[in-house]
């Protein structure tokens, strides 16, 4: 399934376009991360991508058809949205809720069946949420209720869910149970959007991500598009983009340090790793604990034959794990892009080595 | 409701709300001026078939003439107007919500007092009054139509059209016949049962009927007319057809009800909220109690109007005096509830 936007534009008054010529894509397997400062739109956006609003200019495709052409039954069968969940009326059930997200597949003069019962049911043991079944939502906490929400979403087993700021007002523990639960979809093949507030969740979980900044949509790979420059850009503010190394991984981070001044003309953000685009030599290790990831690993490995000179890979029987090198030349930012993609994948741990500079 | 609904729970809450109406009436198809015991109800009922042979004649006349249909009148107008109380309250996400809230009442009232000053015949002025409600909440529709419709503008067009309908009430009395005309006016517009035949139940039911049977079916999507605009809309069903549909049915249902028996107040909002008290907010407990207890409650009310006093004491008054109270204790022992 894709879900595509080409050249669109979206204004609320005339004249006056929020956004203009946005184009993107999603497809199953994917996460997409939409990111903007506040009042950029992002809200807006998300519903201008599902035809709850209209666009101005352009269209919103699923699978090449113009969505407002798709009956809304089958439309929110294959689609499924998460609103932010304040505000949301909370005096059904936790089962109630997720059976709501059956709507469509549930008559109009019909009450849900048994086995849409059970669906819903196991639905909310996968999440881990079947101690909650009959509590009312409104007596739940934050984390809990963003959970039934998305539990709700994927009653229709959708090919793409969308999810407004799905982990804001969560704390550590719930954003990260939120954040595992997207990775999880992605990883069944499941379209996963989003908006959030935090860059260095698009960076850890985004495949790809979109930048909303002043009227403007950028959008790209997650590691080329969360950059110093566009955060200065977009956000008005100085972070550093850099990684926190851990013994199994390199996590990704984000770090805003300081307002910039408005008044300057022009942004300029020292980028330590300036050298993007020169040709670099490294060498990427990666630690595999499931087989079955391997074959996702070669398939990311396939994307990059124009850095890829070299691989090597053992599998280590006794604990069940699979050990790989690769060695790659080219540019430091098809590199870093690589080993990014690679370290989205679940149970896989990853370190980068370059080469030390030539000595000129 | 957090606990969880056994079978147990189910069979017994069905069989209630069955057999509540049923012995309800039963009761109070022995009270009145004139007493019949339940022994004699019973046999003047299995004697329809023989035309009454074998019963006392005072006995079956008073079942069969005079107090079954008036308790059918009451069955089905309580019923009618909890179900339309019900779903304005959910349609608008408020709890202040009536049947008259897009000004039904208003407009059926309108044709009634027209038909009076006029002299139509009863069946002529049920069927003017029905279709007046219906015309006064199709201009409210008509009225709130706008670039946003939003639930808000409908409820304000309502308030509106109400006012405006009652102010003809107004101008009509001021024009009717001080002797004659104007009494049976002010009298049709307390509310009474005491008109009740079978023929005006016959049309007035049809209505009242299709429109109840559609809500029932509809029970369990009526659900969604909670869920935030976005919500709804994502679940993938027609949510403007469902409010459109929903807001059809009670309007029918009002305004049959209305046009048989005048302006019968309290109903539809004390009935509704009790039950939401009781079961919480999914409808498909709620049509079903709000048929069952709606019909129930004012056939108690009817019958202790006609009874507990020589003269007939206006329903609307005893709706109040008797609803307003128990409403107030069910919601401090209950501690409301939210919609």
């Amino acid at each position: 399934m894709i879900l595509k936007v080409e050249h669109a534009s979206f204004e609320y008054k005339r004249g006056k376009p929020l956004f203009s010529d946005v184009s993107m894509e999603i497809q199953s397997g994917e996460i997409v991360s939409i990111l903007g400062p506040n009042g950029a739109g992002k809200t807006t956006l998300l519903r201008a991508i599902m035809g709850i609003l209209s666009w101005k200019e352009g269209k919103s495709t699923l699978d090449g058809e113009n969505i407002r052409d798709i009956t809304p039954g089958k439309l929110w069968s294959k689609i499924s949205y998460v609103p932010q969940s304040h505000g949301l009326s909370g005096s059904y059930t936790v089962l109630d809720s997720v059976l709501f997200g059956m709507t469509t597949q549930i008559g109009v003069f019909s009450t849900p069946n048994q086995e849409q019962i059970k669906k819903a049911e196991s639905i909310l043991e996968r999440l881990q949420l079947s101690h909650l079944r009959d509590r009312k939502c409104n007596e739940l906490s934050g984390g809990e209720l963003q959970m039934t929400l998305i539990a709700r979403a994927m009653a229709s087993d959708p090919g793409i869910i969308i999810l407004d700021e799905p982990e804001s007002n969560l704390d550590f523990k719930n954003q990260i149970i939120v954040l595992d639960t997207l990775s999880q979809l992605s990883a069944e093949g499941v379209g996963v959007l989003f908006n959030t507030h935090y860059p260095e969740h698009a960076l850890r979980r985004a495949h790809k991500s979109l930048l909303l900044s002043h009227g403007s949509v950028i959008m790209g790979p997650t590691k080329e598009i969360i950059t110093e420059k566009n955060i200065a850009d977009a956000f008005g503010v100085k972070a550093i983009v850099g990684q926190f190394e851990t013994e199994s991984n390199q996590i990704e981070n984000v770090i805003p340090l300081a307002l910039l001044d408005k008044d300057a003309e022009s942004v300029e953000v020292t980028n330590e790793n300036g050298s993007e685009n020169e040709d670099a030599l490294a060498s990427i290790s990666i630690i595999c604990r499931e087989f079955e990831e391997s074959g996702k690993i070669n398939q990311i490995l396939h994307e990059f034959p124009d850095i890829l000179f070299g691989r090597m890979g053992m599998p280590h029987r006794k604990r069940n794990v699979y050990l790989i090198t690769v060695n790659l030349d080219g540019p430091k930012s098809r590199i870093e892009e690589l080993a990014h993609r690679l370290s989205l994948l679940k149970d896989v741990s990853i370190k980068v080595t370059y080469a030390k500079e030539e000595q000129r | 409701m957090n606990t969880k609904r056994s079978p147990l729970w189910k069979t017994a809450y069905i069989l209630g709300l069955i057999l509540l109406p049923v012995i309800a009436m039963l009761i109070c198809l022995c009270i009145g001026r004139y007493f019949v015991s339940v022994p004699q109800v019973l046999s003047s009922i299995a004697a329809r078939a023989n035309g009454g042979e074998g019963v006392e004649r005072l006995a079956y006349i008073t079942v069969w003439n005079v107090r079954l249909p008036r308790l059918l009148l009451a069955f089905i107008v309580g019923a009618a107007l909890s179900c339309a109380g019900l779903l304005f309250q959910s349609l608008f996400q408020n709890p202040l919500a009536t049947p008259d809230t897009l000004g039904v009442a208003g407009g059926a009232s309108f044709g009634a007092v027209l038909s009076i000053l006029l002299g139509f015949s009863m069946i002529i002025m049920q069927l003017v009054s029905f279709t007046f409600g219906c015309v006064a909440v199709l201009l409210t529709m008509l009225a709130a139509k706008g670039k946003t419709t939003s639930m808000n503008t409908i409820v304000l067009s309502g308030i509106m059209m109400g006012s405006l309908f009652s102010a003809l009430v107004s101008l009509v009395k001021f024009c009717a016949d001080q002797e004659q005309q104007l009494p049976s006016i002010t009298y049709w517009l307390m509310g009474s049962l005491q008109s009740a035949t079978y023929t005006s139940l016959l049309i007035g039911l049809i209505p009242i009927a299709v429109s109840v049977v559609i809500l029932f079916l509809l029970r369990w999507r009526l659900n969604l007319l909670l869920l935030s605009e976005e919500e709804a809309v994502s679940s993938g069903s027609n949510i403007k057809a469902l409010r459109l549909l929903a807001i059809l049915c009670a309007t029918a249902a009002t305004a049959s009800s209305i046009s048989m028996c005048g302006q019968i107040g309290w109903v539809g909002l004390i009935v509704p909220h009790m039950c939401r008290m009781m079961l919480g907010n999914d409808h498909r407990y709620l049509i079903p109690a709000s048929i069952s207890l709606g019909g129930t409650f004012l056939i108690l009310v009817d019958t202790l109007a006609r009874s507990a006093t020589a003269a007939e004491i206006p329903i609307s008054i005893l709706t109040a005096i008797i609803g307003a109270p128990f409403f107030l204790f069910l919601m401090r022992k209950k501690g409301g509830w939210s919609l």
